[in-house]
């Protein structure tokens, strides 16, 4: 068993605010994991040998290549405010992950971005290699602790999926309520690669833009996206990303899935057709009480360069059916657990494999909602 | 002698603007098993949906005592606590909650729960089915199957049924009645006592698969007359509802 090879302390607010979304530090199943902490690395690990876990800035020093042919390829330095501040970074925070040709890794490897302090920017910028034939998934957790109010959490990850390779990305986020988030991502998929990625936003913070850029640029290349979605008073979050069909039998689905109970949320998302490829938007939001202030814009949209593409979209905004919920209180569930099972189930939590830190957000939402007991 | 687990007493009940049920009178001794007959429209639905207590339906008048309680500010889920469950002809589809998750609840405190559950999805024939969207896709018969499914498992003291028989083949008609006659089966509380149900039935195919204590007839909102089933099929079926209607109003004048 390999031991960290950089520990900073981490105590246990610093463990509570990593579990509650999903990252466990110190734990055996995994084949690595990396912690961030505001701006230094504070955990390392790596059990696995066909993983290569580093902190970014040392991987830049053993690599030449990766800065020539990987870093800010896939996301453009000069692309906003948000890259060119993250490229600026003297001393680069985040995570370089490796997984070797052919190397099927199934534990999972767990990375999480965390600010402890308040008032701050923490800028990050990650790379995830996947050489062809291998497969890895990644669990991401981005965090503040329960006591920041305030910050700005800037991020860079560029994913690089290679031929016949699969990465199932989760990544989840649950941020203060005063926090601002400005994820930016760049994933490029090589011929009959695989990608998956899950984006699920527990804890709303006050402004969340999310932009992801996604290329297939190989034949049989497939990425799928589900975004999931918890909106609360004061909250602004938008969920866009393109995704490029840049080769024939490329297939691509955009699935938002968006509660709403105040502030507001875009749903969007386009896909790009330059080659014979299949795409698919799907965004669909629950908007439950929100005394006037919420509000749930949905906008899929489709582009297409190429007469043999195939892309379809669909979207839909809707309450709580009363007609279900009474169903489900037709076989002994009270109205709360009632709600909270359709939430779950239009959320897809099952699929995503959500546990207990959801169904906590959950009851919150539901009681502030006004199903919820007195 | 026999209690009644049901009694329903001069209900009169609105649906939107519209009067449904029109001083209604019913009752069901515990053990026993009723059928409700009556034309399109003449509330039987209605009235399984009021003893529920679902929404939009409005009681204007009278009382539905359940167990000796009268049930009228009880929600749904009371309701079915209190030991009622009803299986709908038409169930919405719920999206993205699963037969399996519905199941769980319902089987939460029950011994080996996930043997349980397979065990009732093979006598259904819905082990298919368990981890699909409630009631996504699925033909009439499967949807009858489903419901009757998480009824067996609930072990309510009083199931209502909304026309189990409507739209199905023999063949699964014979999977119906099986599995009607599991969910009234005798429990180990006593050797032979049936649990207490209502059907409704319109062509009266269920009535060749199980035994049925009484029969209704509804028309116009109330019970027209009461009896043995099979009579009142045999009647119902020679000579037609019109039939029936015209000797009820014409006792009632």
């Amino acid at each position: 068993m390999n031991k960290p090879s950089i520990v900073k302390q981490l105590d246990e607010k610093d463990m509570r605010s990593l579990a509650g979304v999903g990252v466990m530090p110190g734990k055996d199943n995994y084949a690595a994991t990396l912690v961030v902490r505001d701006q230094e690395t504070a955990y390392v690990r790596s059990d696995h040998r066909d993983v290569e876990l580093l902190p970014i800035a040392e991987a830049f020093k053993r690599y030449d290549w990766l800065k020539t042919e990987y870093s800010f390829k896939a996301v453009p330095a000069g692309y906003d405010e948000i890259t060119r501040q993250c490229a600026a970074m003297e001393r680069p925070i985040g995570y370089f992950i490796r997984v070797y040709k052919g190397a099927h890794v199934t534990l999972p490897c767990q990375t999480a971005l965390y600010m402890a302090t308040g008032g701050m920017d923490q800028a990050v910028h990650n790379i995830v290699i996947l050489e062809e034939e291998s497969e890895l998934e990644l669990i991401t957790g981005c965090v503040s602790e329960r006591r920041v109010a305030t910050g700005r959490h800037l991020s860079v990850d560029e994913y690089y999926v290679g031929k016949n390779a699969g990465l199932t990305s989760t990544m989840v986020h649950s941020w203060g309520k005063q926090m601002q988030v400005f994820p930016r991502g760049g994933v490029i998929v090589e011929e009959n690669g695989r990608y998956e990625s899950n984006y699920i936003s527990l804890s709303a913070a006050q402004l969340v833009k999310s932009d992801p850029q996604t290329y297939l640029n190989g034949k049989g290349a497939s990425a799928q996206h589900l975004t999931v979605i918890l909106g609360t008073p004061g909250s602004e979050i938008h969920t866009d990303g393109n995704v490029f069909l840049n080769a024939e039998d490329t297939n691509a689905e955009l699935l938002h899935r968006g509660v709403c109970i105040g502030g507001k949320m875009y749903q969007g998302g386009l896909i790009i057709a330059k080659a014979p490829g299949r795409g698919h938007v799907d965004c669909a939001g629950m908007l439950l009480e929100t005394k006037g202030d919420g509000f749930i814009q949905s906008v899929p949209g489709l582009q297409s360069h190429h007469p043999d593409a195939r892309l379809s979209h669909e979207a839909s905004i809707g309450k709580i059916v009363p007609e279900q919920l009474e169903y489900l209180m037709s076989r002994g569930m009270e109205e709360m657990e009632a709600v909270s099972m359709l939430i779950r189930g239009f959320l897809g939590a099952d699929v995503i494999g959500l546990g207990d830190e959801l169904d906590a957000q959950i009851a919150e939402i539901v009681e502030i909602a006004g199903h919820g007991e007195e | 002698m026999k209690t009644n687990i049901l009694e329903v007493r001069d209900l009169c009940v609105a649906v939107g603007d519209k009067q449904i049920l029109n001083h209604l009178n019913l009752e069901i001794p515990d053990g026993e098993v009723h059928a409700l007959f009556g034309q399109n429209g003449s509330g039987k639905t209605t009235l399984m949906m009021t003893i529920m207590g679902f929404s939009g339906y409005d009681v204007t008048n009278g009382q539905i005592l359940f167990k000796g309680r009268n049930i009228a500010e009880l929600d749904v889920s009371e309701r079915a606590r209190l030991g009622m469950s009803i299986a709908q002809q038409r169930p919405p589809t719920v999206f993205g909650v699963k037969l399996r998750t519905i199941l769980d609840y319902i089987l939460r405190d029950t011994e080996n729960p996930q043997e349980r559950m397979t065990e009732l999805a093979a006598s259904a024939k819905m082990e298919d089915f368990l981890s699909r969207s409630i009631n996504e896709g699925l033909s009439g018969g499967e949807i009858k199957r489903a419901e009757l499914l998480q009824l067996i498992a609930m072990r309510p003291d009083f199931a209502m049924m909304d026309e189990p028989d409507s739209g199905i083949d023999i063949e699964a008609l014979n999977v119906i009645g099986g599995l009607i006659n599991q969910l009234f089966s005798p429990d180990e509380t006593h050797p032979v006592k049936r649990k207490t149900g209502l059907i409704i039935t319109h062509n009266g195919n269920i009535l060749r698969q199980l035994h049925i204590d009484k029969g209704h007839v509804m028309h116009n909102g109330s019970i027209g007359c009461s009896g043995n089933p099979d009579i009142i099929l045999d009647k119902v079926s020679r000579v037609g509802y019109e039939e029936c209607v015209h000797c009820i109003e014409t006792r009632c004048e």
